[in-house]
């Protein structure tokens, strides 16, 4: 009866996992055939709405004089361009740092928050400039992101079409070369944004908009009354209010902006752990409003749902690990069979989910040669982020169960290391 | 070169595909019949991984630059270097039954994928090296 039992769970496991792997296998066939055709003529450039920049920054005085000098040349009409800094109670440079570009750029300005309303992690900062925004258009950038300098026209191309409510821009890592985290990170980067992202958009499914490198059409936040400050992947909550209000997210595979990515395994931690969180929360907040939606298509659902139970699959794998193992031990021919899936689906739940195929396609759509030789390493990010997923599920299933939602926001810090690549 | 060097040319590489793909064949066929161990299984786990393999290399790799000479090649060989891998890990299972008993056949069982998936994951990630853009060059920030 046990071993039925067992046998029943393992194969639920499996079947999850192997569920996964064919999504993620259709995504990289759907991005390798749409590569191999002609690209589609561009889109109207013509279009020039007013765009408000937000940029909050707790801290950055290391990157923040970066981002702001590249904002200052990007190639979008200045008359039609209004960038609000939020300074988040900083007790660094910051504040020098934007008050210097205050002066100098007049569509520059700053909105300073003392210990008393600040320090309440992105969300807030981002509600508090929001409302200062004017422009059609708003567009957000995290401090420590260097954009191309004709992104906005790249992103706000989309806003084209009126039924797109936000848009989202690729991440690439600056740092890559900096030691084996960013490279790893990278690789992760790779797979989630060259691959995974542009197949759901080229496929009409969830595009996520990811906090940063993306943007809003105004009067659509607004609806949604902005950001929710009550979870910690405001992103992930903010892309499915999106969808579930009946609008769309574009994905701009050929808008890129350029990161500094953690650097040591402590700030990986501490990053993945709070989207690690703050998706489990949107599951919890969202999966029962996904399936009933009238907005969303089958395949939106079903593609919605397995975005936001996403971070649930390590836990998933490893107890595939444990449920699999007495199940060889007692000679289960089930079990023997379906086991090989198993490691081969390990590799497919690293860091941003990414399967090794997928990394490898993206790695190869943008002509990397030897960068491919890192994959086998993903393994280890895996073996990281079962801990990691393990103790924010059991931190949201405690938050539930004793009734206290108890968000703190972690800032990554921005050391300045991606300076010397752009100088270079 | 001359119209009938060509012919010639394109003879011999069809030959060469075909057999390439009969040894890929070869390889699947004695992955499942050469493999003996004392559980079933065993067989089917060295089959299975070859057959993930070949899957995920025709469906993916043979979508990319290059020749489907140098494509079949590398097919071949990851087939060739799986038979090796699993036939040495099934002896070395062998040698190893013989000496500490079954507990240790059954750790095999444990362990035998996440070995082969080591050999599929390198292999397949070298592989795209060699057939990476001929025309591209490494990626550079578009700043």
């Amino acid at each position: 009866m046990i071993i039925e039992a067992l046998e029943i769970l393992f194969l639920f496991l499996t079947a999850i996992m192997i569920a996964y792997l064919v999504r993620h296998y259709v995504f990289t066939l759907t991005v390798l055939r749409s590569a191999n055709k002609k690209p589609s003529s561009p889109a109207d450039l013509t279009f020039e709405p007013t765009v408000s920049i937000l940029v909050p920054a707790f801290n950055e005085e290391k990157v923040i004089g970066r981002l702001l000098s590249r904002i200052a040349n990007f190639t979008y009409p200045k008359e039609k361009l209004q960038v609000i800094v939020i300074n988040d109670a900083s007790s660094d440079q910051t504040g020098k740092i934007i008050d210097e570009y205050k002066n100098t750029y007049p569509f520059i300005d700053v909105l300073n928050r003392d210990r008393s309303n600040g320090r309440r992690g992105k969300a807030s900062a981002m509600n508090h400039g929001f409302s200062k925004c004017t422009g059609e258009i708003l567009l957000c950038f995290d401090a420590d992101y260097y954009p191309q300098k004709d992104i906005v026209e790249r992103l706000v191309k989309e806003f084209v079409d009126p039924k797109v409510g936000a848009v989202q821009g690729r991440v690439v890592v600056l740092n890559e070369p900096q030691n084996i985290v960013t490279r790893l990170v990278a690789l992760e980067r790779i797979g989630g944004y060259r691959v995974d992202q542009e197949a759901r958009d080229i496929l009409g499914l969830i595009a996520q908009f990811g906090g940063t490198v993306g943007g809003f059409r105004s009067s659509v936040l607004k609806s949604l009354h902005g950001w929710d400050a009550s979870v910690l992947a405001e992103d992930t909550d903010l892309t499915f209010r999106v969808y579930l209000a009946g609008h769309k997210i574009r994905y701009c595979v050929d808008a890129e902006c350029y990161e500094e990515a953690v650097d040591n395994w402590k700030s990986y931690w501490r990053q993945r752990y709070r989207w690690a969180k703050g998706h489990m929360q949107c599951f919890f907040k969202h999966s029962w409003s996904v399936l009933k939606s009238e907005n969303l298509n089958a395949k939106e659902k079903i593609d919605g749902l397995m975005l936001l139970s996403v971070y649930f699959m390590p836990i998933l794998a490893l107890l595939s690990l444990l449920v699999g193992l007495p199940l060889i031990f007692l000679g289960s021919p089930l079990v023997g069979a379906l086991w090989v899936s198993v490691p081969i689906s390990l590799y497919s739940f690293v860091g941003n989910f990414a399967p090794f195929f997928e990394v490898g396609v993206g790695l190869y759509l943008d002509g990397r040669t030897r960068t491919q030789w890192l994959i086998p390493l993903l393994i280890f990010t895996f073996f990281f982020n079962i801990p990691l997923c393990l103790k924010a599920f059991f931190d949201v299933l405690g938050s539930k169960i004793l009734g206290k939602d108890k968000n703190v926001w972690v800032k990554t810090t921005h050391s300045g290391n991606g300076n010397c690549y752009i100088e270079s | 070169m001359q119209e009938g060097g060509w012919a010639e040319v394109k003879t011999l590489n069809r030959i060469a595909s075909v057999l390439l793909v009969e040894s890929t064949i070869l390889c699947l066929i004695a992955s499942y019949l050469l493999i003996n161990n004392s559980h079933s299984f065993a067989n089917i786990q060295s089959t299975a991984t070859l057959v993930i393999f070949n899957v995920l290399f025709v469906s993916l790799m043979f979508q990319l630059n290059g020749s489907l000479n140098r494509k079949l090649c590398l097919l071949t060989l990851g087939n060739v270097i799986g038979l090796c891998w699993n036939f040495i890990f099934n002896y070395f299972d062998v040698a190893g039954t013989i000496s500490f008993g079954e507990n240790f056949n059954i750790l095999y069982m444990v362990f035998f994928p996440f070995l082969s998936s080591l050999w599929i994951v390198s292999f397949w990630s070298l592989s795209l090296t060699i057939l990476h853009h001929d025309s591209s060059v490494h990626r550079k920030f578009n700043l």
